[in-house]
């Protein structure tokens, strides 16, 4: 692969990205609108911000990944992707958006009365976006390597710098903006190279044969149950606690304007995933070759390089590489937004200079983290991250919107619980993988049983706590859901 | 979330109920009032207010949960299909099995589906609170 368009695609993404965050600036000026755009951002808007920020490192290149490394059953991982969005639009977008809280935090502290339980969510939020960003950077990592043959700290070390600089500078208005572009940009990077594989591959002979490329074993019918449950459980309860999806929702005018927002969402995301999962497929019979755990993430930067010929390639290679980097900026600076926006709320005063510290240190963590990682698949690493999401803020957030009964104690209780079976799973995985085989799937997808321990706990404490119930509880929960104009 | 015996305080055994048929919540709202022989015309409107708001919750909470359990069941039905019939995985289309094809994306449009349903109900719900709350 040519180095030169690796170079140029890169710094052209990163030039945009940089100039819509300083054209940002200048609207920007109050704490408010630092946080969440003044909330005057239209639907479409704020949806395509929604895909730009959620489509990360493991929806652009480690979907088509996992395909070609492990068959249809890497297919749920979009499908979880997507039809998370739909949970959230069932149990939370519209009372989220009516409950008027910038962050996760803020919400559990106003609905539940409790300096404590705002503690432990700002806690469960900063590491959910540290542990997100990491991907993100190992992703940045290999497309550096691959694409320029630089060693791979320098791609880590320039994703995680400029998303310090462009939020910093900018906040969320700008963000707004730069997460929007970068949605279009992502589709428009993986569709057409897509489009030009099909134009092309009508012609070449595929290196493996149907049968063999895509044998009955990897499809649909050799379905892993549990596996498959435990991993719906995860993605579609995870997405609701991804602390940057939710700062989102605050940028909606009102709750029908958020639960609009939420369906263009899906739809855009249920587009968006078509790609992916094409490029997978075309893998399978393309590139079988790069069906090894090292190379597999790879396989969207390589592939057109290798089917398509002369110049028309090294263009469709260009727009891949810049796609794939625009994925890794956008969920990175979301994720950054939403870490920032907590530790400068609850340790720096909330002043906007307390963001900006805030916004280098919640790169530079995940960053040394990266660092001294193994790199993982892409998609797997980030999957294990909405599982440990859907076991500690899912069930605190879904009952404190639909449930009375949940007291201070009880939010704690689960969240704590969620927290340490999600984080033993994930810690303790290699350990038990090698000792007891028959417990592998058990604790590689924890999510089937650890959710709903998670969620019997909060039960639980908080019916022995009833007693402690808050007491605007009910005035909380009218605001919730009653519609915008009825409100007293 | 889960089912509670009936010591509940009142308003969380009305939601696990096994009146999840669909537009039952406006009935449901005045019997209640009465039942509890708290909320008659001449009581102060707080209550009648919120008794009203907690009918709308119910209502909300019945359909989100109505609609998740009737995305996962057709998902489930749909994929246990591609996955049990074999001859999905013998016929090639464009040189990809059909099976792998439904999977991959069959499922979106179900999601989209449900979701449009739903946020025409849950619109109708607040339509319905608000009229009540104005005919008070």
């Amino acid at each position: 692969m040519n180095p030169a368009i690796g170079y140029a695609a890169i710094v052209a993404v990163a030039l945009v990205s940089v100039l819509i965050g300083f054209y940002g600036l200048r609207i920007s000026r109050t704490t408010s609108d630092f946080y969440v755009a003044s909330r005057t951002v239209p639907p479409w808007w704020n949806a395509s911000a929604i895909g730009g920020e959620y489509l990360s490192a493991a929806s652009f290149l480690g979907i088509a990944g996992l395909i070609l490394l492990t068959g249809s059953s890497a297919m749920w991982f979009p499908i979880g992707y997507t039809a998370g969005y739909l949970m959230l639009l069932l149990f939370v977008a519209a009372p989220l958006r009516r409950s008027g809280a910038y962050t996760i935090p803020d919400f559990t502290e106003a609905r539940l009365e409790s300096a404590t339980v705002r503690r432990v969510t700002s806690v469960l939020v900063i590491v959910i976006g540290w542990l997100y960003i990491v991907p993100q950077l190992q992703g940045a990592a290999l497309t550096v390597r691959i694409t320029t043959g630089l060693p791979s700290w320098v791609g880590s070390v320039a994703v995680a710098a400029l998303v310090a600089i462009v939020v910093a500078a900018g906040g969320m208005r700008a963000i707004t903006f730069v997460q929007a572009f970068q949605f279009w940009l992502k589709l428009a990077a993986i569709a057409i190279p897509v489009v030009a594989l099909l134009l092309v591959t009508g012609a070449i002979e595929p290196e493996l044969p149907p049968a063999q490329a895509f044998p009955a074993a990897d499809g649909p019918g050799g379905l892993d149950l549990y596996r498959t449950v435990s991993l719906m459980v995860a993605l579609l309860l995870g997405t609701l606690g991804l602390p940057h999806v939710l700062v989102r929702f605050y940028t909606n005018p009102d709750g029908p304007t958020a639960r609009r927002t939420t369906v263009i969402v899906l739809v855009l995301l249920s587009v968006f995933y078509a790609f992916p999962t094409l490029f997978g497929l075309f893998g399978r019979a393309f590139a079988p070759d790069l069906a090894n755990a090292g190379d597999a993430d790879a396989l969207v930067l390589v592939l057109p390089d290798r089917l398509v010929p002369g110049v028309w390639g090294d263009l469709l290679t260009a727009l891949v590489i810049g796609g794939a980097f625009a994925a890794f900026l956008s969920t990175s600076s979301g994720l950054v937004v939403s870490v920032a926006g907590v530790i400068s709320q609850d340790l720096l005063g909330g002043s906007v200079r307390g963001f900006r510290i805030a916004a280098f240190a919640s790169t530079a963590v995940p960053l040394l983290v990266a660092f001294l990682t193994e790199p993982a698949g892409l998609a797997g690493s980030v999957g294990l991250v909405f599982a440990f999401t859907a076991a500690t803020l899912c069930p605190v957030l879904l009952l404190g919107i639909w449930w009375r009964g949940l007291t201070a104690r009880g939010a704690v209780a689960g969240m704590a619980t969620g927290a340490v079976l999600s984080g033993a799973a994930i810690l303790g995985g290699a350990l038990v993988t090698t000792s007891a085989p028959a417990f592998r799937a058990v604790v590689e997808q924890p999510a089937a049983w650890s959710v709903p321990i998670a969620v019997l706990v909060t039960v639980l404490v908080s019916r022995a706590d009833r007693r402690r119930m808050p007491r605007g509880t009910d005035a909380f929960l009218a605001r919730l859901h009653l519609p915008e104009r009825d409100r007293g | 979330m889960t089912g509670e015996p009936p010591a509940d305080p009142p308003p969380r055994v009305r939601v696990t109920a096994p009146r999840a048929g669909a537009a039952s919540a406006r009935p449901s709202a005045p019997t209640r009032a009465g039942a509890r022989g708290a909320a008659s015309p001449h009581d102060a409107p707080g209550d009648v207010q919120s008794v009203y708001v907690r009918s709308l919750i119910r209502s909300q909470l019945r359909l989100g949960l109505i609609c998740a359990a009737g995305f996962a069941i057709t998902t489930a039905a749909f994929v246990i299909a591609v996955a049990l019939v074999p001859a999905l995985d013998e016929a090639f289309v464009a040189g990809v099995p059909a099976s792998w094809l439904l999977l991959g994306f069959g499922v979106y449009p179900l999601a989209i589906t449900v979701a449009v349903l739903y946020v025409r109900a849950a619109a109708r719900n607040e339509a319905r609170y608000r009229s009540l709350a104005e005919d008070r």
